[in-house]
């Protein structure tokens, strides 16, 4: 006698076949669910942050080891946001426990007059840069016929920032913005490279972050003349590759008639609401049918406070929220999944996406 | 009882400010000082009015960050020129807030912006800066007074050093005489609750009107 005991429904599609269907709004067998665990998945395997964040083969074995622990649909390789910086010449602090960050007293560009200091960097070659390329790789090789492999480019203003300040930078801006400008056009030919990069090692995605691209920081018009205009290049040339561009910005109230513009993705990580939507139910009918989306879970919320049954509920009520998008969604955290979250919470989006997302 | 002439200064001042004209706002805070003004009239009808407009402008969405970091730099530049002059009668009881961003993080525009937001409301700002051990807070907190103690982040991996200080401050049986709030992008009210703050704030403006309502403080009510 046998007997055959089924607990879950077995996946009808591959993680890549389920992304690429949903990125062109074909309704895939199921929500896709890529909780953006990235330097939580250090913790899998026990290695400590600052080495996940500087040897690619550790990163790249944690990430491996993440989606069989947690099953997401896609990688993605955001590193920090000091990857880019660091190779421009910032030094960055790597605590053993956190993510690495710029060591903003002893910044780059110390005064207005150093900006020409910011010289090409080849990111092939560069310490960090060069590291990310190597993790795409090795993702790529190990399982990209599989789970998609979303690669990562800072935007040009934000590296600047993370070599100058955040606050002298913005001050920059109206006080010395040619100089800025020069450095942000610098810093984003390398940018262009960098991601050619990632495509040439087999990125399924590129995500492009221009975090300033939000009302919380910038006036729209400074946002396209400071970054957006320039910026446009790199998802250009990635583009020309026939590899889709997507964009992540996890900052408030984010210009998406801008972004659509300038950036044109396929689709848009976010945290928050767009700019002139008051809330999600807003935004979902403003932009659901017009970008994919992919979000929009609190990560802070998801990682830290909520409960399993709450994280099912909250991943519930998003699917719902987002069926007027067509099948244009992505069941996400709005940015990266805490790295000293709880990783249960992450598996628990995608037994949700299993539970209530299918089509 | 200041003169016509003096008001037209405080305007003139005000709108250098508001303008992000630092030079000019040097300019008249010295012209001030010269013709003899009474410095802290100067400064509140002068310089804090004007952070204040730019603080109303951006939250109007007319002025952004660039704009109210300037606005804020030229009422610092003017305060160092006029600071000196304030005469011993002014009022110098200032409710006092100390403030930074906690250990492992060195993200500071929020804490930048809620300090301006306390400056202009007249509260004494002790400003710790980035990446702060928290023992530092409490033992400024002591050192000087404070009533408040206000803990920023951007990070969740840091989030947890507010906590340490709300220990800290148990620990050492003093939790009832601080206030503590907390802000940053991955914060809530829950998480504040959580960790036994006393309050939380998403924005810079409401931060100053939260820390009114924990010293229990008139809204509209200057602190000094």
């Amino acid at each position: 006698m046998s007997v055959a005991i089924h607990t879950e429904k077995r996946e009808e599609l591959s993680s890549l076949e389920r992304v690429v269907l949903a990125l062109q709004y074909k309704k895939p067998d199921r929500v896709p669910a890529a909780p953006l665990v990235c330097g939580a998945s250090s913790r899998v395997l026990g290695y400590s942050y600052d080495r996940w964040s500087q040897d690619a083969e550790v990163a790249t074995a944690s990430l491996l080891a993440a989606q069989d622990l947690i099953g997401f649909d896609g990688f993605l390789t955001l590193v920090d946001l000091s990857v880019e910086a660091e190779d421009f010449g910032q030094e960055v602090i790597f605590p053993e426990r956190s993510t690495a960050l710029p060591n903003f007293d002893n910044p780059f560009i110390k005064t207005a007059e150093e900006y020409n200091k910011v010289k090409k960097v080849d990111p092939r070659t560069s310490r960090r840069m060069s590291t990310v390329i190597e993790v795409v790789r090795g993702l790529a090789a190990a399982r990209g016929k599989e789970v998609p492999v979303m690669g990562f480019v800072y935007g040009p203003l934000g590296v600047l920032s993370q070599i100058r300040g955040h606050s002298e930078l913005f001050k920059d801006i109206i006080r010395h913005p040619e100089r800025v400008l020069e450095a942000v056009r610098t810093i984003n030919e390398s940018l262009v490279e960098y991601a050619l990069a990632q495509v040439e090692v087999g990125a399924t995605a590129i995500v492009l972050d221009p975090l300033y691209s939000s009302a919380s920081v910038l006036r729209k018009e400074t946002w396209i003349k400071f970054e957006a205009e320039i910026f446009k290049s790199v998802a250009d040339a990635i583009r020309d590759t026939g590899t889709p561009v997507i964009v992540h910005n996890c900052g408030g109230g984010v210009y998406f008639d801008a972004v659509q513009e300038y950036i044109n993705p396929i689709a848009v990580s976010h945290a928050y609401p767009a700019y002139g939507s008051a809330n999600w139910e807003e935004h979902a009918a403003n932009w659901g049918k017009k970008v994919v989306t992919i979000g929009v879970a609190d990560p802070a919320k998801v990682g830290h406070e909520f409960s399993q049954e709450q994280v099912l509920e909250d991943s519930r009520q998003q699917i719902e929220t987002f069926k007027v998008a067509e099948g244009g969604f992505i069941l996400s955290t709005g940015c990266e999944f805490p790295p000293n979250g709880n990783l249960l919470s992450a598996a628990t989006m995608v037994k949700a996406a299993k539970l209530y997302g299918r089509y | 009882m200041s003169t016509e002439t003096e008001t037209q200064l405080h305007l003139q001042l005000s709108n250098a400010v508001l303008e992000l004209e630092e030079d000019l706002a040097k300019t008249l805070s010295q012209e001030a000082v010269d013709k003899g003004y009474d410095a802290w009239n100067t400064i509140e009808n002068g310089l804090l009015d004007g952070v204040n407009r730019a603080g109303k402008l951006f939250d109007e969405e007319e002025y952004f960050v660039p704009e109210l970091l300037i606005a804020a730099d030229a009422m610092y530049a003017g305060l160092d020129i006029l600071r000196p002059h304030i005469k011993k009668n002014a009022p110098d009881h200032k409710r006092k807030v100390v403030i930074g961003v906690v250990q492992g993080d060195t993200h500071d525009i929020g804490k930048n912006l809620v300090r301006i937001m306390l400056e202009v409301s007249g509260f004494e700002v002790h400003d710790l800066g980035r990446d702060v051990p928290p023992q530092k807070f409490v033992d400024k907190a002591k050192e000087i007074g404070a009533e408040v103690i206000a803990l920023s982040t951007l990070m969740t991996t840091t989030m947890e050093r507010m906590r340490d200080v709300v220990q800290i401050l148990e620990k050492e049986k003093i939790r009832d005489r601080f206030k503590v709030i907390v802000g940053g992008s991955p914060l809530s009210q829950a998480f504040s609750d959580r960790i036994g703050a006393d309050g939380y704030s998403a924005k810079a403006a409401q931060a100053v009107l939260l820390v009114k309502r924990l010293l229990q403080l008139d809204p509209q009510a200057v602190a000094a």
